[in-house]
Formats: C-alpha cells, structure tokens, sequence
C-alpha cells in the first residue's frame, strides 16, 4: 500500500512539473507568434511604405521635372517639326486632305 | 542545601494531564483548518467574480487593433493616397538624459533647432510632450537606435499623396487624426477610416503578450476608394493648365474633362494647387476647388444651350436666317452689340460666329419659362449630383421675374452662373444624344442612362455647329487637333466687379467634346483672368481643350477619327514650295 502510494505520489509530481513546462513552453512559443505576427504587420506596413514611394518616384510630374531639368528636355510642339521632302515628289501633299472639314 | 528537583521524581510528572487539554489543542487545530477551508470556499465560490476581476486588472490588458486607413486609387488602380506608418516622438522631460551630442543628432534628425529642442525638454514639470508628431519611418528607426533615455515613439500613420499637386483638390487630404478634411479624403471618411477591433490578452512581468483571453474583435479595414480620375489624363490636364496659366499671366484656371458615355469624371485639375503633404502656408487660392466651387457667368459658352432649346421647340432649323446686322441690338435702354457686324448669318452662323445678337434674337422666339425649365433640366442652378464636398449650385433666378433684357442676356451667358463643372456636365447633353447623364467620381464601366432633353437630331445639329465653331472660321479654331475631330464653343466673358463689369477683366471659357461624330470626352477649361493680352477664349483656353483632348483620346486608345496627313500637308506646302 505504501509503495503504490509514493508510485502514485512520483506520478503527480512529475505530471506537476511536466504541466509547468508545458506551460512555459506555451507561453513561450506565444510570444514568440506575436513577434512573428507583429513582425509580419511591420513588413506589410513597409510593402505599402515603399509601394507609395515608388510611385512617387514614377509620378508623370515627377518625371517632367526629371526630364526638364537635369535632362534638360523640351516639350514637342508641332512647331519644332522637320519636315523631310523628296525632290521630284513632294510627298505629303500628294494624298487629298481627307477630313478636313471646313 | 539544594532546592533542586530531580527530573524523575518531579512532582509535575506525578499528576495526571487532564483530558480536556488535548481535546483543546485538536478543536483548536480543527477550527483553524475550518476556517482556513471557509476562507478557501469564500474565496473559490463567493468572492470568485471579485477576485478574478482584480487579478484580471493587473495582468490583462486590453490592446486596440488599429484597422488601416483605406487607400484612395485611380481608375487603373495606381495609388492616389495611402497611410504608411509615421511614427510621433515624445518624451518625458524629466527622464530624459542624453549628452549634448545625442541631443544635437536628434535635433539633426528631426530637421528642427537645437534650441527648440532643449526649450521643449526644459518643461519640467510637463509628463508627457510631443517632439515632433508624424516623423518619416527611416528616420524614426534611427532615433530609436540613438537610445536616449526619456525619448519614445507612438505609432500612428500619416497619409501620403504621391500624385502630388496635380490631384490635389479631388482627392483632398486628412488631418493629424486621420479624418478626412477635404475632397474625397472628406466625403468618403466613414468608408475608408474601417473600424478597430480590440483584444483582450494577458501580459507577463515584461510586458509581452503570454495568452489571449475572452474574444479578439477584428478590425474592419477600411475599404479603398476607386476614383474615376485616370491620373495620366489628369496629370496633361494639370500640366497644360498650369503652362497657359502661366503663359497667359492669368490668376487661376481649371480644367474638367468628363467621359461622355459613362459620365466619370476623369480628370478635374485646378491651378493654382498645393502638395498634400506639405501644407503649410497654404492660401485659399490653392485650396480652392474653382472647378466646382467657383461660379461665374459663362458668356458664349451658353450659346450652344440657347440654339439647342430652340431647335427642340421648334422655332428654328440649323439653316433658318437669323438677322444680325447691324452687329447692334437695342432692349429697354441697353444695347447688345457683336464685336464686328456679320449681317445676315444661319443658326450655324450665329454659333461659329458667337453672335450675341443673333443668340438674343433666337432667345426671343423662347418664352422664359421654356428657357428656365431647359436650364433645370441640364442642372443650372442646382446642385450637382456628385459625391464632392462644397459643390455649389450657381445661380439661376426663377423665370418670373426675369426682364426681357435678362432674357437676352440669359441667351449668350450673362445673368446666371455656374460653375465649370456644370458647365461641361451640361454639354453631355450634346455629347450623349440628347441625354443628360449623372456625373460620377467612382468608376464605373457600364453607360450611364440619362435624362432625355433634347432628341438625338437636335443634340446631333448641335454637334455640327460646334464642329463649325472650333474649325477654321470658327471662332475656336486653336481646339483643333491633329488626328481628332473636335466641336466646342468658346467663351470670353467680362468679370463682375462690385455692382458692374471690369472692361479688363475677362474670363476664358472652352468647352466641347471630341471625336465630334461619337463623342468619348467632353472637356472644360476655364482661365481666369488672362493678362498678357489674349484673354479670347478661343485664344486662352482653346489651346489647353486642344492638347488635353489629344493626349486623352491617344490614352484610351481612341483611333483618330481624321487623317493625319492635311495639316501636316499644308505646312509642308508652306515650306517646302
């Protein structure tokens, strides 16, 4: 009887102790999902972060200021237009102006 | 002598204990146990609530769940306006200590003065003060590996507006509390601010989250809001607005442009603008949303409205005569003259001509009410049905009180006003068949069904004359393209000043629609105060209609409706022979 009994008295104590490392560990691996989970949410914030600032960069103002003053670029006007003509056959006025509405 | 007593013969061991000692000693030990058990059962069943909340409140908190602002897209899903995190810096005064290097590379870091910085950790007697609200992510992570002592962050997320300026007054922008203070950032707060959701978890002695306990509510994010604006259109739209503006030295400008079968709005810029993000100092005149905002008296632009309601009426065909000589005209004591006189002209003729004489005399043959009633049915002097803060109704007074001199003017745009937005949602009358369809920001892919105001004929001639009106010999001429056909009506007209009218101030007006046979776009454009000289409408504001037209028709893959090669050909004649 006394026999069965400490038998009995080591099983709960070392269920005891393996319920307190369960625990621990439980609280552990928690801990670290919520790092994990935040972590996530930081990454995500960052994707959208660096998604706006692209964007920013490729904005067509952005560009046109680009172009305007470090390329030094013009916008066309059909004013600056080279108009190349064959000798003998002045191309462009060979084809009736259709379209041309009054 | 001894008085000493041995151990065993003490008379003490002699006696006998009495029973009732020991039994004292077990009750005494018994009732203590009870009352350890009683206090066990007060404690696990009586009290339980109390005790559980109490040690509820040392361990478990409640954690908001911040739902993300949603962001604001355009009609090809580029982003308009998005939060990313912008952390704010605070400090506890007192806490702080830092070497006078640290504090320099902070002050560095957060671009502001070292003084300013010392004067704000100087209050100590404050807990709690805000060092700089809403600092970049990068720069935030860098002041958190200073490590100074007393310094800390708080999350929170700013809005950033990567288009700039050239959207600026459509899509508003949002306060340091993320609510929405202008524009669509405005009008569609609820939808796109979401809800937070909460938890509730049990933290340990360093502060980290050990277990969830009870219900974890969700957030509900905020839904993103897709605008009809395409910002490549609105960005040309923008662009050469702001070079005539500049150009033509006026004060302001704006430009819609509206697809005229579904009725979205697809671009809606004004000059002068702001950038969102950086608004200090900013001034009314930047704010100002002129398109919707900003009435005028839309002068010939009107005219194309006036010849339309006759034609529905009845009263006249494209080719009825309309006498116009001698480019004057007297009603009750004021006269109505045209800038030159053009005789004897067609209803055609009075458009491409912009003739006040000739709209006024087709306006007579019109009773007021009949004009009134065409004005409300193409939402003069109401409210526009669109999902826009601050848009206003312009002025139409009731037709009963209406002079025959108001009817008059009425006829060629003087005595009510609108704004451009009206203006050009007006013209989808013409654009659309006869049909005025609602306006919409959102996009939308199917047509839109409208209200039928005028026939499909009658909104076709209207069409033709506006063809007429921007073509050579028209007064409109500079709206030509190349490669579209475009109709439109030019307006110049006088500002009101006080209780008259400035002789040199002008507003110019363009509107119009293109490929004229099956319309796509109606484009306005409005410049205000043009004075380096050309304040004609055909001259300030054709141009701008012109190229926006170009560029947005080639954006959505409109095939040119005309031939390339003629007005390439006459210039090539020009110079080549």
């Amino acid at each position: 009887m006394a026999r069965l009994n400490l038998v009995l008295l080591l099983a709960v104590l070392a269920s005891a102790l393996y319920l307190v490392r369960t625990q621990y560990e439980s609280r552990r691996l928690y801990v670290e999902l919520e790092k994990a989970a935040a972590e996530s949410r930081k990454i995500e914030s960052d994707n959208e972060r660096l998604q706006v600032e692209k964007r920013a960069q490729a904005t067509p103002l952005k560009v046109e200021k680009l172009a305007k003053e470090r390329l030094q670029m013009r916008t066309v006007t059909p004013a600056i237009t080279q108009y190349v003509t064959y000798k003998d056959e002045p191309a462009a006025a060979a084809s009736a102006p259709e379209g041309a509405k009054p | 002598m001894s008085r000493s007593v041995l151990y065993s013969s003490s008379p003490l061991l002699a006696s006998k204990t009495p029973v009732w000692r020991s039994k004292f000693i077990v009750a005494g030990v018994a009732l203590a146990f009870a009352g350890l058990a009683g206090r066990a059962a007060y404690i696990q069943i009586f009290g339980n609530e109390f005790f559980q909340r109490q040690g509820e409140v040392r361990f478990a908190r409640t954690l908001e769940l911040p739902a993300n602002r949603g962001r604001i897209l355009d009609r090809n899903g580029l982003i308009l306006a998005s939060s990313v995190p912008a952390p704010s810096i605070w400090a506890i005064p007192e806490d702080v200590e830092a070497s006078k290097a640290q504090l320099a590379e902070l002050a560095r870091l957060l671009e502001m003065p070292l003084a300013d910085l010392n004067k704000k950790l100087g209050e100590e007697d404050k807990t709690f003060v805000w060092i700089k609200r809403q600092v970049d992510e990068p720069v935030a992570q860098k002041i958190h590996a200073l490590g100074i002592k007393g310094i800390y962050q708080r999350k929170e997320y700013k809005r950033q507006y990567p288009e700039g300026e050239t959207v600026a007054h459509v899509v508003g922008f949002t306060n340091v509390e993320d609510r929405g203070q202008e524009g669509i950032e405005l009008t569609f707060n609820k939808d796109l601010a979401g809800k937070a959701g909460s938890r509730r978890v049990i933290k340990d002695r360093l502060g980290r989250v050990v277990e969830d306990v009870g219900e974890q509510v969700h957030p509900v994010e905020g839904k993103d809001i897709q605008l009809s604006i395409d910002s490549k259109v609105q960005f040309f739209a923008y662009q050469k607005l702001r070079d005539a503006v500049i150009a033509r030295k006026a004060k302001a400008g704006s430009v819609v442009v509206l697809d005229s079968t579904t009725g979205e709005v697809l671009a809606l810029a004004n000059y002068p603008s702001y950038v969102p993000d950086k608004r200090k100092n900013l001034t009314g005149e930047q704010l100002r949303n002129r398109a919707l905002t900003d009435t005028f008296e839309p002068g010939s632009t009107m005219k194309p409205i006036t010849v339309a309601m006759a034609l529905e009426a009845g009263r006249i065909k494209p080719q009825t005569i309309i006498e116009t000589g001698p480019g004057r005209y007297n009603i009750g004591g004021f006269t109505i003259s045209d800038t030159h006189n053009y005789g004897t002209l067609t209803v055609e003729g009075v458009i491409q001509k912009s003739s006040n004489v000739g709209a006024l005399k087709i306006a007579q043959k019109m009773s007021p009410q009949e004009m009134w009633e065409t004005y409300m049915a193409l939402g003069y002097g109401q409210k526009p049905q669109i999902q826009f803060p601050g848009a206003v109704t312009g002025r139409v007074r009731p037709w009963k009180t209406w002079r025959p001199v108001e009817q008059a003017t009425m006829a060629y745009g003087y005595g009510l006003s609108a704004s451009l937005f009206q203006m050009a949602h007006s013209y989808t009358a013409f654009a659309h068949d006869g049909q005025i369809i609602p306006a919409t920001m959102l996009k939308s892919s199917e047509p839109a069904v409208g209200v039928q105001v005028f026939s499909a004929e009658n909104a076709h001639a209207v069409r033709r004359m506006l063809q007429m009106a921007a073509a050579p010999g028209g007064t409109g001429q500079l709206a030509q393209t190349v490669g579209y056909s475009v109709g439109g009506k030019s307006g110049t007209a006088h500002k009101q000043v006080g209780k008259g009218y400035a002789t040199n101030k002008y507003r110019a007006w363009f509107t119009g629609m293109a490929p004229i046979e099956a319309p796509r776009i109606i484009v306005g454009v409005m410049i205000d105060e043009p004075s380096d000289g050309n304040y004609f409408g055909g001259v300030a504001a054709a141009p701008v209609f012109s190229e926006v037209v170009q560029q947005t028709l080639r954006m959505m893959g409109v095939q040119p409706d005309m031939s390339v090669k003629p007005q390439i050909t006459t210039q090539a004649v020009e110079e080549s022979f």
